[in-house]
């Protein structure tokens, strides 16, 4: 029995046309949730790097642990089929190379690309100077990927999840990051009181 | 703050009684729509021949993906031009408590046309209802596997008494069988009956054989010289 | 300055948090998968290279996958990015936060600043293209759907990013 009504483009409620009005609404109410948070100001993002003003992981962590609690419900209420969500691929070496790379990018520039986006449309040229960066990095990656192919391709595991490394059940998981972030929380708020 | 208490509650709520609610995952068993599938099937939609599946190739269908679902030895000694290895286990790679769903290997996108090629077609047949489950609707498998594609792609025969009709398709596909290096002959009947023998041989052997050093059918290709 | 024109402050980080988990949320309910960003810079690549050289572009495997379907232009993290830009404008537009200007440390030369930011968006593009994602597409989707990729990425990413800071410290002062 399949009760479920969602993911809704997953099951045909609108086509590819509805996918990228959606696109935008969607990143409508993305920008305006970064803006608010002030991350599109890079002095606030750099903060996070001498912990000073701890804004980008609270801001991170409790969407994360939002979203995660929201499709763990949804699911097992039976409203969303989890299954037909994408679960971004594991490429263990790529990742970690990349994750160091990007890390080093990211407190090189003070805005990360999804922020550069809001940074630039709110008028900071710093926002621009980091997407222009940004396109450049892709851009010259992309051509030169000949040598990087195998490695880009390398420890491949899959839609692998934590629980499943773990050998816990899914639900242990999750409570385990939502007992985690709110620790985190309040180390946080003692951090930045100090 | 009571706004961030109450998020802090509902969150810890959220999360302790997670810890005794299982797994989302309900898909470790997709969902097949039953009646879909088995109209695919009557409308012979659900496969192609060796010829189709060779003019796609020839023709550069765009966004073809040809999953060869033999051993490694297997596509080793034979295979496809363009087509990529994915053991039948590894194209739904993910063990419990997570999402079950293509593996590592195979990245494909429910966009993409599929083609599934198996020795004798069995399993290719198997990984195409698979597949439907998943929700893939551009699938479809070699009819009559790697035999087919090795009798009717790379060796085609013809009766040198056939029909002109049979001759002018026969000369279609030869233009396509050189293309893929192959050798299209004239035979006189004793000889097309013992070609077919061999051929029925290879198809017998469609169960895993490789235990043995080199597979019978292996030996059916090298003695083909492909 | 009066009262009418200064910007607001930000929201608290916590609500905007839960906003933002939402947003997300929401992408999984209606479009089955979350959201991004380097996506879409690297289908903008894909589409300016295939239409300079079309050779060029089907010849690296990178930009050859964005060139399928419906093209690198109807790619849906470029839009979804536009709408990025509409909603962080407006935002800031109803919060009198919009400004130009170039966020930097007091003693830091524009020049400076702006010669960071694009080696700094260099290297995170060289990151996000190996790593297959950024902060929004790896680290906030897959983080919330317990990737275990996303959460090394993650992990890696704040590591290097803690360890790099000290020696950048004079580009915030």
């Amino acid at each position: 029995m399949n009760t479920a009504v969602a993911p809704l483009f997953e099951l045909g409620a609108f086509g590819p046309r509805g996918a990228l009005v959606v696109a935008v609404a969607i990143g409508i109410a993305f920008g305006w949730a970064l803006e608010r948070a002030g991350l599109g100001n890079a002095r606030k993002l750099a903060a996070q790097f001498y912990l000073t003003d701890l804004t980008v992981f609270k801001v991170m962590f409790s969407a994360i642990v939002t979203a995660m609690l929201g499709a763990y419900w949804l699911s097992r209420l039976g409203v969303l089929d989890l299954s037909r969500v994408y679960v971004p691929e594991t490429y263990l070496l790529p990742q970690l190379a990349g994750g160091l790379l990007f890390g080093a990018g990211f407190v090189i520039a003070g805005l990360c690309p999804g922020t550069s986006c809001v940074a630039a449309a709110t008028g900071r040229g710093d926002g621009a100077g980091v997407m222009i960066g940004m396109f450049c990095g892709v851009l010259g990656t992309g051509l030169a990927f000949g040598p990087l192919r195998h490695f880009y391709d390398s420890t491949a595991r899959g839609a692998l999840t934590l629980p499943q490394i773990l050998r816990i059940p899914y639900g242990v998981a999750v409570c385990a990051v939502v007992v985690m972030a709110l620790v985190a929380f309040r180390f946080a708020e003692r951090l930045e009181r100090r | 703050m009571p706004l961030r208490r109450a998020l802090a509650v509902l969150a810890a709520l959220g999360g302790l009684l997670a810890a005794f609610a299982g797994s989302p995952y309900r898909a470790q068993h997709a969902t097949l729509d039953v009646e879909r599938a088995a109209a695919a099937i009557a409308r012979e939609e659900d496969h192609i021949t060796a010829v189709e599946l060779a003019e796609w190739i020839h023709d550069r269908k765009p966004e073809l993906r040809i999953i060869d679902l033999r051993t490694a030895k297997e596509f080793d000694d034979y295979h496809l031009p363009r087509s990529e290895r994915v053991p039948i286990e590894a194209l739904f790679g993910s063990a419990r408590g997570g999402p079950a769903r293509l593996g590592p290997t195979a990245s494909l996108r429910p966009g993409e046309t599929i083609v599934l090629i198996s020795d004798g077609g069995a399993h290719a047949a198997q990984a195409w209802v698979l597949l439907q489950a998943l929700g893939f609707r551009h699938v479809y498998f070699l009819r009559g596997g790697l035999g087919e594609w090795l009798d009717d792609v790379m060796n085609p025969t013809i009766a040198a008494d056939a029909s002109p009709q049979a001759i002018a398709e026969f000369q279609r596909v030869s233009a396509l069988s050189r293309y893929f290096g192959g050798v299209p002959r004239v035979i006189d009947k004793g000889a097309e009956a013992s070609q077919r023998r061999a051929s029925g041989d290879r198809v017998l052997r469609e169960t895993p054989s490789s235990e043995s050093g080199t597979t019978p059918a292996v030996d059916v290709i090298r003695r083909r010289g492909c | 300055m009066s009262a009418e024109t200064e910007p607001r402050p930000y929201a608290d980080p916590y609500v905007a948090g839960a906003g933002l988990g939402l947003v997300l949320l929401a992408a999984f309910v209606i479009m089955g998968r979350g959201l991004g960003a380097s996506g879409a810079f690297s289908s903008s690549a894909a589409g300016l290279v295939a239409a300079a050289s079309p050779a060029r572009a089907a010849a690296s495997p990178f930009f050859a996958r964005y060139l399928t379907g419906d093209g690198p232009w109807q790619e849906w993290l470029l839009f979804e990015i536009a709408g990025v830009a509409i909603g962080g404008f407006l935002s800031a537009l109803a919060a009198r936060r919009l400004r130009f200007a170039i966020e930097r440390g007091p003693r830091v030369p524009r020049r400076a600043r702006m010669v960071l930011a694009i080696a700094g968006g260099a290297i995170m593009g060289t990151g996000a293209v190996l790593a297959r994602g950024c902060t929004s597409g790896l680290a906030l989707t897959g983080g919330a759907l317990l990737a275990a990729g996303s959460w090394l990425f993650m992990i890696a990413a704040f590591a290097s990013a803690y360890l790099l800071a000290p020696l950048l410290r004079r580009a915030w002062r």
